[in-house]
């Protein structure tokens, strides 16, 4: 959707919600270098966040939607919840549609739009947390990757059910005493990016969203990567500070001592060698290009 | 709303984006399916699952997705042979019918006009999504192939799966031969995506009974088509970011438990339902009437959908050999319920019997509700398990009912 | 043809009886009458009972699914009565009066008991050895289901030869859709004949050579079938 489409009509203007207005004025779509540099500045797509208060996630989601290359023309896929709760406040158009399904709807809706625009590059991408993505939607996760679907998958993983009040999920840690495991939970963290690199994805990463940059880089290459080749998947750790006894203040450091040495989200990333190649080419050009932009 | 419409106004509503007298790049002709109807080929000899394939041919389908399921296996294949063909935008397996349902909503939800088959168990698989599709306001067309659902697994045909259906909030319409099933496979996506009812529709037949026998079919020249779909007549926004709005909410009332909340699930719970009444115009404008009567001034009725129709056209046959009248009301479609017409054919029947292929009589019971002094209703005969339901059986629940001394019946096995 | 003609197939997974009934039905369909055929709605494996059903008349017919009174019934292999391969038991059940069964065999195989009671209901019994027919004509068994529906036709003439050839251009002339199993078996044929020409011409010199063999045990029949 360009930005001519969103444009107000002059007799309605008055009447429509500031949000709405700001987005006309200071959206950054069809902008090529959007980043998370415009987060405060422009408008990164997200209004006021429905989470909690310091929740790594809402941070999350502003990487996220300032670092999607082409906002006007994305659709996201979500799934039941915490997630579900932010995406109405998104501009761009989100599906809802049940749990654990996101792949699957996300998979139909890719190819109806190759059929309907097949001239024009429309990105799909699915952000699903950790129970959606690894326990009750696994099967469609993997099915779409081995059927070399051309879409993004991106999994919030905050390592329990937090939106139905901190349940054992299957990225869980082992051993973490949480409500459906009294015990502590009894086996290993499910190893999804080595799951996804196994299952056909040609561009994986995990990380935790403490370094804005490194988000940014990793949702275009995992983006620019489905465009061309097929699957990608980026699993992002963005704690659920409530369940695991944070304040509001702590997720940041949270996150830093996960992604430290010998921590769980230490930064990986896998990809093909054509891949690799891929990438590197795209980033000279952008190189030159900003170059070229700066000496004008 | 609901204003009387004028049924012998010929043409239905489609949209402009493409003008009749195009053609597709198969070189089908797009034709108003009132005019389709009209121009029928040579008869043809088909099974159900190739009626399928050829009514899928001219209904200019963007996307189908594929599951193995008995009795359906058959025509989910064909319709991968015209993809292959160039007559569908895609076509792929899908991993289970849950994930089937959700690669229709997301084509749905992006705009395409979707076409699957599901059957039994697989319908129940499914079913999460059958009241989201509604929700959603997706117009999806699902072909399902009536197979018995409980353990012991059977793979027989038996209708116990449409109960389930009834109250998802799709349209449900009950083929009785191959002959409607093509009909209806049509005219349903015609009637599913009008703006004011902009809803799914499972076009139903009895497994087997319809899927895997042979019947003279009367089919429309392959060189025309259906209009195609336009996403953008929807009554919601086609989530492909070519049209506003996007969302820009301060606060998302819909996932908070308050009383806006509340009001609106409401009342969009009573807007999907007055969209499945509103679809009765268009459904008569198209296959003429609801529901189809024969002698209905008669004092013993029956009313039946789907193959017990056939069954019982075939008893009232057997039972005038023996000087005994019995008249005849088909159902077409159960949702919307034929409410006003069910009451008036039934208006001076003294006996009025529901033969059905499942155990829970649940037409029977729709039935039920629907007419004054209901005691006047026999639920049955009932055959589960997808059992034949011999002509001869229903001959007798009726003579029964008259007093008439029947022999026993012998039956398979004795 | 004046009343409705009921055939109920009986016979082995790999047999052709879903074949067989879908032809007789083409047949009938391409001399102007009505007609309805479907297959026994299971899970058909090699070998395992296979049931068949063809429903041919003058009027429109609705009657569909399982046939429980037929007036003909065939049966394609021994074992459907030897080793109770059957859906019911016994395999007649069900037959009206003055009916008609066709068994493939070279043997008698019914009892004392069976013969009194089709005596009774006064249903003609017709043994033919369609395997042997099919080997020596079609040149493989695969062809029997040829045999019993020429067979069929003789008796009944409910068809005519003219009209089952027509039909078995169009099941085997043109691109057939069948389930898995059926094609595969197609498939078999096709390759054992390697030339379609061969492999229709064969099967419509089995049905011919059944049909005139009937015809005439037909024509020496005291009996009053009500199948004619």
């Amino acid at each position: 959707m360009s930005k001519e489409k969103i444009t107000i009509c002059e007799d309605l203007a008055d009447i429509m919600p500031p949000e709405y207005q700001e987005l006309v004025a200071t959206a950054t779509y069809g902008k090529e270098d959007r980043g998370w540099r415009d987060v405060g500045s422009s408008k990164e797509l997200i209004e006021s966040h429905s989470l909690c208060a310091g929740c790594p996630e809402s941070i999350a989601f502003r990487y996220v939607m300032a670092s999607v290359p082409a906002p006007e023309d994305t659709v996201f896929v979500g799934s039941t919840g915490c997630t579900s709760l932010v995406f109405p406040h998104v501009a761009i158009q989100n599906i809802h549609s049940l749990f654990g399904n996101q792949n699957a709807i996300a998979s139909g809706l890719h190819r109806a739009l190759k059929v309907r625009f097949p001239d024009q590059q429309k990105d799909v991408v699915v952000l699903a947390g950790d129970g959606a993505t690894v326990d009750i939607g696994l099967d469609m996760t993997l099915q779409s990757w081995f059927r070399q679907e051309k879409f993004t998958t991106i999994c919030f993983d905050n390592e329990l059910y937090a939106n139905t009040g901190g349940q054992e999920s299957g990225l869980m840690q082992r051993g973490f005493v949480s409500k459906m495991a009294p015990a502590g939970k009894l086996f290993d963290k499910v190893r999804l990016p080595e799951i996804a690199r196994e299952s056909g994805c040609h561009y994986v990463a995990c990380l935790t969203v403490s370094k804005p940059n490194r988000v940014e880089k990793v949702i275009k290459n995992a983006i620019y990567v489905s465009r061309v080749f097929g699957p990608s998947f980026v699993q992002l750790y963005t704690p659920c500070i409530l369940e695991i006894g944070k304040q509001s203040m702590e997720g940041l450091d949270e996150m830093k001592d996960a992604e430290s040495i010998g921590g769980r989200f230490v930064f990986k990333e896998y990809m093909t060698d054509e891949v690799k190649n891929f990438l590197k080419q795209k980033d000279d050009e952008d190189k030159a290009r900003k170059k070229a932009a700066k000496n004008k | 709303m609901n204003k009387p419409v004028g049924v012998k106004e010929k043409g239905v509503k489609m949209s402009q984006h493409v003008k009749l007298g195009q053609k597709n790049k198969k070189g089908q002709v797009y034709t108003d399916i009132v005019d389709m109807f009209n121009m029928p080929e040579p008869p043809s000899f088909l099974t159900g699952s190739e009626v399928i394939r050829d009514a899928v041919k001219v209904a200019s389908i963007d996307l189908s997705v594929a599951y193995p399921i008995t009795p359906q296996s058959e025509a989910a294949a064909l319709i991968g042979e015209l993809y292959a063909e160039g007559y569908l935008g895609d076509y792929f397996r899908g991993e289970s019918e849950f994930a089937v349902m959700g690669q229709c909503a997301g084509a749905a939800f992006g705009g395409a006009r979707v076409f699957t088959t599901t059957a039994g168990p697989g319908t129940l698989r499914a079913f999460e999504n059958f009241p989201m599709w509604a929700g959603a306001r997706l117009p999806i067309q699902v072909c399902v192939t009536c197979r018995g659902i409980n353990s012991p697994l059977t793979i027989q045909p038996d209708t116990l799966e449409m109960y389930f259906l009834l109250e998802t909030g799709m349209l449900i319409w009950h083929a009785e031969t191959a002959q409607d099933l093509y009909d209806y496979i049509l005219a349903g996506f015609m009637v599913a995506e009008q703006p004011d009812v902009h809803l799914p529709i499972a076009t139903c037949c009895d497994g087997f009974f319809v899927t895997h026998t042979k019947d003279t079919v009367n089919k429309v020249p392959d060189e025309v088509c259906l209009p195609p779909y336009d996403p953008y007549r929807s009554p919601v926004p086609c989530m492909d970011m070519e049209n506003p709005p996007v969302r820009m909410m301060r606060d998302p009332f819909v996932m908070k438990s308050n009383y806006i909340s509340y009001s609106t699930h409401a009342s969009w719970q009573q807007e999907v339902r007055a969209a499945i009444e509103r679809s009765r115009k268009h459904t008569i404008r198209i296959l003429g009437s609801l529901v189809e009567t024969q002698n209905t001034d008669r004092e013993i009725l029956i009313v039946a959908s789907g193959t017990a129709v056939s069954q019982s056209r075939e008893a009232i046959r057997l039972l005038e050999e023996e000087g005994i009248k019995v008249g005849l009301v088909k159902l077409k479609t159960i949702r919307p319920f034929p409410h006003a017409e069910l009451r008036e054919a039934t208006a001076n029947a003294k006996a009025i019997f529901v033969p059905e292929f499942n155990l829970s009589g649940w037409l029977a019971r729709e039935v039920k509700a629907c007419i004054p002094n209901n005691e006047r209703v026999h639920a049955g005969p009932q055959v589960g398990g997808g059992m034949t339901m011999p002509l001869e059986v229903i001959a007798e629940e009726i003579k029964r009912y008259l007093g008439i001394p029947t022999e026993t019946l012998a039956s398979r096995g004795s | 043809m004046k009343k409705r003609l009921n055939i109920r197939i009986s016979g082995l997974g790999g047999q052709g009886a879903v074949t067989a009934a879908h032809l007789l039905a083409m047949a009938a369909n391409k001399a102007g009458l009505y007609s309805i055929s479907n297959p026994f709605f299971g899970a058909e494996k090699r070998m395992a009972p296979a049931e068949s059903y063809c429903r041919i008349g003058p009027e429109r017919i609705y009657d569909r699914g399982e046939l429980v009174y037929p007036e003909v019934i065939m049966v394609f292999h021994p074992q459907v009565i030897t080793l109770q391969k059957s859906y019911t038991a016994p395999f007649y059940s069900g037959i009206k009066k003055n009916g008609l069964i066709i068994i493939n065999t070279s043997t008698d195989l019914l009892t004392e008991e069976d013969h009194q009671r089709l005596d009774d209901l006064n249903v003609a019994v017709y043994d033919i050895d369609a395997t042997s027919l099919a080997l020596e004509i079609g040149g493989t068994e695969l062809s029997t289901n040829m045999a019993m529906i020429g067979a069929c036709a003789g008796i009944t003439r409910v068809v005519s030869l003219d009209e089952l050839e027509k039909a078995l251009q169009d099941r085997f002339g043109k691109k057939y859709v069948a389930s898995g199993g059926t094609a595969t078996l197609d498939e078999a044929i096709k390759k054992k004949y390697a030339k379609k020409e061969m492999l229709l011409k064969k099967n419509m010199d089995t049905i011919i050579k059944a049909y005139e063999i009937a015809t005439e045990w037909a024509q020496n029949q005291k009996q009053e079938m009500a199948v004619q």
